[in-house]
């Protein structure tokens, strides 16, 4: 009965979806580490547009409805559904109860390539499933918890509206950054509606700048004594609420990763809050989604760009945070491995190596929820040549990309400055991948993330044995293993109590007592008075064992389980 | 001169007045509360407005009462909040009583110029949910809202409140006759347990726990009663990330958060006068050197991300001048002695107002013990209690039967709950009268914006040079000086506007006008061609805008 409801249902799929299958495997040849023939075609040389985004998500969700489901985490500002993908291999458990991995993406709104890393990861994930076994493998352990953009509203505007490579990274909740009571009333005008916001240069005999000799493209500023050319007036804009400022209240105008409940200062300290943390619609469904998941081990924030592999704590000596001497073994071990698995990027801790962060997702994910994290600043200029040394953009895009990515300048009227060029790099450029590159980081960014969850718990419950003492007592004995990298729990979990115990249980006769077994040579035990039935493990540590002990009257068939909410469940029986 | 004398009066009615009543029933609980602010909208259509901001996890309604006239939120505002911390429980009388007092009087010359210049913004009380526990057959001091939590981190949610084991319908204390216990009586009044001084020679007799049983038997004792989380440990500043009460992050809770919306969204607001456990009114809070505290220019636009400037931990210099000046009048109008115990709230209401709204801050219990230095504050209360003959104040020791100590000697007594921090309730209504003159007269010293001094030199050939100050006749500052780095409050402008054919040679034609203290100006001039009107608007919703205009001819 349900084996047939189940064909019929997948037949309907199949017809449905006919024009998305996969095309003429004839066509192909598989090359490694790749899905020859995906059921989902989508090229990753490009940018996703937030309807992109939903056409993947969909797609993926219905080609693969054993491995994936697709929610929406909450609605964005503008109403814009922020989709969930939570993947895993559900005939091997509920999802819940497995460790989870949470990727995110794209919180700053002009960082854009952190959707297409998820979006990757997502897809790579469903199309290696049938043809991977390590991937298959990874799938019955681990819920990979996916959201490609946590800011699809300022995503699209980003790609829609005339904007520089740095605007906006704000979300498009209107502030009034100039603390006039107009919201939002200056920003940025594309002057020449190109829909790109460039510099503005002006001729003038007391320029400091003049067009480099060997590109006339770019400005450089005059040695000392030299004369002149031009003079750079900034960003593309006018003054449009006449109190003397250009383009000092644009859209939104805050940050949105600095609106994290853990270690928050207000905008006089930490720029870029808001009111106070979660004030951000985009970020509630995170916080939400974060309370509701409470399996989530591991997390990855996707930024640009820097080429860096991102740990906290984001501020010195941590706040409210304490990183044990566990900790730093397992973020620094993962960390290292990263510098491998994504050649040129540098693993650093953010407060020390890059700057301070004040409610930054990084410290939530870690302080709040107890999961260990990473962010990645994605492309560096290393990436263009390979070369640490040899990073001229102006070169990169003649010998590369053909000055694709370049606005030429151009004459406009200014209604305060008078004639002035515009022109410079496409928003495209300088922080986000060129299309070419985009895939291979994908990929490697995409493994980070795999290896990431693949490090987190193991349990095993192994060796069930069942000795009778005699007088109707029977001492029944296992060994709760952990056989991969991380805890349990986090020091920072441990301190705050952020989730229960593991719990070891026994099922099958009446438990008279329980205990931990502390040394099994000296038959030193720390016995469990309450509810010995169910024993409670402050923590599993990495590649570590713990003994558990239980004397029972009656019972001869005896199953002993663990239960973490981090480290997922494994069970055994007595033989 | 006369209101001096009517204070003197009240005053001294306030000393001897003879307190014989049950404290219970002349506090107005939640429906009360709501009825009087209903039945006063009603009452004055014309200047008082009155609604529910939002409901509690206890289903309470968190009301707001707005006073004023005119465009209410672009005059000078006040924020008056009760309730900050439910046991605190006077507040909420204050806070509504001021209402009441103000609404009463408002047929009154000097209260109509006031409510033409100022807009209140009055929240009873803003945890119901706490302050419902008074009104409760069940009574004990609760600061927690509804919503259910873990308080001990067990994974179990209130599951150890306390018990009435005595009968009495309120939670005291017990103690245990123990010889392990860490408490004696005390000397000052036996009835009063207090640490025994190992290096005085003392050895303890009891131990002492709040009534009740442990019911998840971890053993502690009623440390995860029923709710929840404290309106006064919910907010930002020095907020405690898994404190107890503190919530799951920073304005977690919707009263916190409809509370902390309407106040970020009325940006006239300039004075927050908070009625809870802080006190900055007896005791006025004193400034300090503060390293890297300078502000830096500020910075608007994109792409900021870095650190602004450090923490502010104390009072601003210029903001230490006016909290000194309204404290001096808060003593001398309500004659209150001494200063109230100093209550350390991590992200509590006082201080965010001050450090994280940026407003002038003020906060009382309104009453409390004036107790001598050294002096044990429970036994000072019980002859305080004698000496007012209080029917409420304590519970003789008596012995009980508990669960989980069978073998040992249990007595359950101590001081009533609620008692050590609000007054008799026949006191209550001289306690709000005064509080309500002392909000009023410090009401009457807002920042206040005028143009002084306005000249116009003809310079020939149609070139017209003006000069004028704008003058805060005031005596707080156009705003805090907290709030000058601070987002969320506006800084004023200065613009002209020109008619038809006139030009500006020199001069802007908007400008930001840095705070002005009380009693500051500054002056501004402008170099203009052209015959016509020329408009100047200054202000911003905190002073109310002011505007004037010359003819150029």
């Amino acid at each position: 009965m349900k084996l047939s409801v189940k064909i019929s249902v997948s037949l309907v799929i199949l017809c449905l979806s006919i024009p998305a299958k996969a095309q003429n495997a004839e066509l192909f040849f598989k090359a490694s580490g790749s899905p020859a023939n995906p059921k989902v075609q989508a090229s990753w040389n490009k940018y996703y547009t937030y309807d992109g985004i939903t056409d993947i998500c969909k797609r993926l969700a219905k080609e693969y409805p054993g491995l994936v489901i697709l929610e929406s985490a909450g609605k964005s500002y503008q109403g814009r559904d922020i989709h969930a993908l939570t993947i895993t291999d559900r005939k091997s458990g509920d999802p819940g109860n497995k460790p989870g991995f949470y990727i995110d993406g794209n919180i700053h709104s002009n960082e854009i390539q952190g959707t297409e890393m998820a979006l990757y990861t997502a897809w790579y994930l469903c199309e290696m499933y049938d043809e991977n076994r390590f991937i298959r493998d990874l799938l019955k352990d681990k819920t990979f918890y996916i959201i490609p953009t946590i800011n699809p509203d300022a995503r699209q505007y980003f790609m829609d509206s005339p904007n520089t490579q740095h605007s906006p990274r704000s979300g498009l909740v209107p502030m009034d950054n100039d603390r006039d009571g107009l919201y939002d009333e200056d920003g940025y005008d594309d002057l020449n509606n190109d829909g790109v916001i460039s510099a503005m240069r002006r001729k003038s005999p007391y320029g400091t700048y003049k067009t480099d000799p060997i590109d006339p493209r770019k400005m450089i500023r005059t040695e000392p004594g030299e004369k002149g050319e031009y003079e750079i007036l900034g960003q593309e804009g006018i003054d449009n609420d006449g109190d003397g400022q250009v383009n000092e209240d644009g859209p939104g105008g805050y940050d949105p990763n600095r609106d994290y409940g853990f270690n928050w200062e207000p905008a006089y300290i930490q720029s870029g809050a808001g009111k106070y943390p979660f004030s951000f619609p985009e970020n509630q469904a995170v916080r939400d989604f974060g309370f509701s998941h409470r399996n989530i081990t591991g997390s990855q924030s996707f930024h640009n760009n820097g080429g860096l592999i991102l740990r906290g704590p984001s501020i010195e000596g941590g706040g409210a945070e304490v990183f044990s001497r566990d900790d730093d073994a397992v973020l620094n071990s993962i960390g290292k491995k990263g510098e491998l698995i994504i050649p040129g990027y540098k693993f650093i801790t953010l407060w020390k190596d890059m700057y301070t962060v004040y409610g930054g997702e990084l410290d939530w994910w870690y302080g709040a929820i107890g999961s260990y994290v990473f962010s990645n600043e994605l492309w560096n200029e290393f990436m263009m040549f390979n070369d640490t040394s040899s990073i001229d953009p102006y070169e990169f895009d003649r010998l590369l990309l053909f000055e694709d990515s370049f606005m030429a300048w151009e004459e406009v009227d200014h209604p305060d400055y008078g004639k002035v060029e515009v022109g410079g790099f496409n928003k495209n450029f300088g922080r986000t991948h060129p299309g070419f590159l985009l895939e291979s980081d994908s990929h490697r960014n995409a493994a980070f993330c795999i290896y990431n969850a693949w490090v987190t718990p193991k349990l095993e419950v192994r060796d069930v044995k069942v000795q009778n003492l005699g007088g109707g007592l029977k001492e029944v004995t296992a060994t709760v293993v952990n056989t991969q990298l991380m805890p349990t729990h986090s020091g920072n979990n441990l301190k705050y109590r952020i989730d229960p115990p593991d719990y070891v249980s026994l099922d099958g006769g009446k438990v008279i007592a329980g205990m931990i077994v502390t040394d099994k040579d000296r038959n030193l035990n720390q016995e469990q008075k309450q509810n010995p039935q169910k024993l409670e493990i402050e923590n599993i540590p990495g590649y570590s064992h713990v003994n558990v002990k239980w004397i029972v009257k009656d019972g001869s068939k005896f199953t002993v389980r663990i239960e973490s909410v981090k480290g997922g469940r494994a069970s055994a029986e007595s033989e | 001169m006369k209101t001096r004398s009517g204070l003197l009066f009240l005053a001294i009615c306030t000393s001897l007045a003879i307190h014989t009543h049950d404290a219970c029933c002349q506090y107005r609980d939640h429906s009360q509360i709501a009825s009087k602010a209903k039945s006063l909208a009603s009452q004055y259509p014309a200047i008082c407005s009155a609604r529910s901001l939002v409901k509690t996890a206890g289903g309470k309604d968190i009301w707001i009462i707005t006073i004023g006239t005119g465009d209410r939120d672009n005059k000078p505002g006040i924020a008056i909040v009760g309730g900050t911390d439910g046991k605190y429980i006077l507040g909420r009388e204050l806070a509504l009583g001021f209402a009441e007092n103000l609404l009463a009087r408002s047929g009154d010359k000097s209260t109509t110029d006031l409510l033409n210049k100022v807009t209140y913004y009055i929240f009873p009380d803003v945890s119901p949910d706490a302050s419902a526990q008074y009104f409760a057959p069940l009574k004990y001091e609760r600061s927690r809202n509804a919503r259910t939590t873990d308080e001990d981190r067990d994974f179990l949610f209130d599951e150890d409140p306390c018990e009435d084991l005595n009968g009495d319908g309120a939670i005291t204390l017990l103690r245990i006759s123990d010889p392990a216990g860490k408490f004696i009586e005390s000397k000052e009044d036996a009835r009063v347990m207090v640490n025994a001084e190992t290096e005085k020679g003392e050895k303890g007799k009891y131990s002492v726990i709040t009534e009740g049983i442990d019911n998840d038997k971890d053993g502690e004792f009623n440390e995860d009663g029923e709710g929840g989380v404290n309106f006064n440990r919910n907010l930002t500043y020095n907020y405690e990330e898994f404190g107890p009460n503190s919530g799951l992050y920073p304005v977690s809770e919707p009263e916190t958060r409809a509370v902390v919306d309407f106040l970020y969204d009325r940006f006239n607001i300039y004075m927050v006068i908070a009625f809870g456990p802080q006190d900055n009114l007896a005791e006025p809070m004193k400034a300090r050197e503060q390293p890297g505290s300078q502000s830096p220019g500020e910075r608007t636009g994109q792409g900021n991300m870095r650190r602004e400037r450090t923490p502010l931990t104390a009072i601003m210099k210029s903001d230490e001048t006016v909290n000194k000046l309204v404290s001096d009048e808060y003593r001398e109008i309500t004659g209150l002695k001494g200063t109230p115990p100093v209550v350390e709230d991590p992200g509590n209401f006082m201080e965010w107002a001050y450090y994280h709204y940026g407003r002038y801050s003020f906060s009382t219990p309104g009453w409390w013990l004036n107790v001598e230095k050294g002096k044990n504050s429970e036994a000072e209360f019980l002859k305080f209690a004698e000496k007012e003959k209080l029917a409420y104040a304590n519970v003789e020791w008596k012995e009980i039967n508990h669960p989980d100590f069978p073998d040992k000697k249990v007595e359950a007594g101590g001081i009533l709950p609620f008692v050590m921090y609000s007054p008799p309730a026949d006191s209550v209504s001289s306690l709000t009268e005064l509080h309500s003159r002392f909000i009023m007269k410090i009401s009457e010293m807002h920042p206040e914006l005028e143009f002084l001094d306005l000249q116009t030199e003809n310079a020939g050939s149609n070139l017209y040079r003006i000069t004028l100050k704008v003058h805060n006749k005031g005596l707080f500052a156009t705003s805090a000086e907290a709030g000058d780095p601070n987002i969320w409050t506006r800084v004023m402008r200065l613009t002209v506007q020109l008619s038809a054919g006139q030009k500006i040679i020199s001069g802007q034609k908007v400008q930001r006008l840095a705070r002005l203290n009380g009693g500051e100006s500054a002056e501004f001039s402008w170099l203009i061609s052209g015959k016509g009107k020329a408009d100047f608007t200054a202000g911003a919703a905190n002073t109310g805008q002011i505007s004037t205009s010359v003819e150029l001819k």
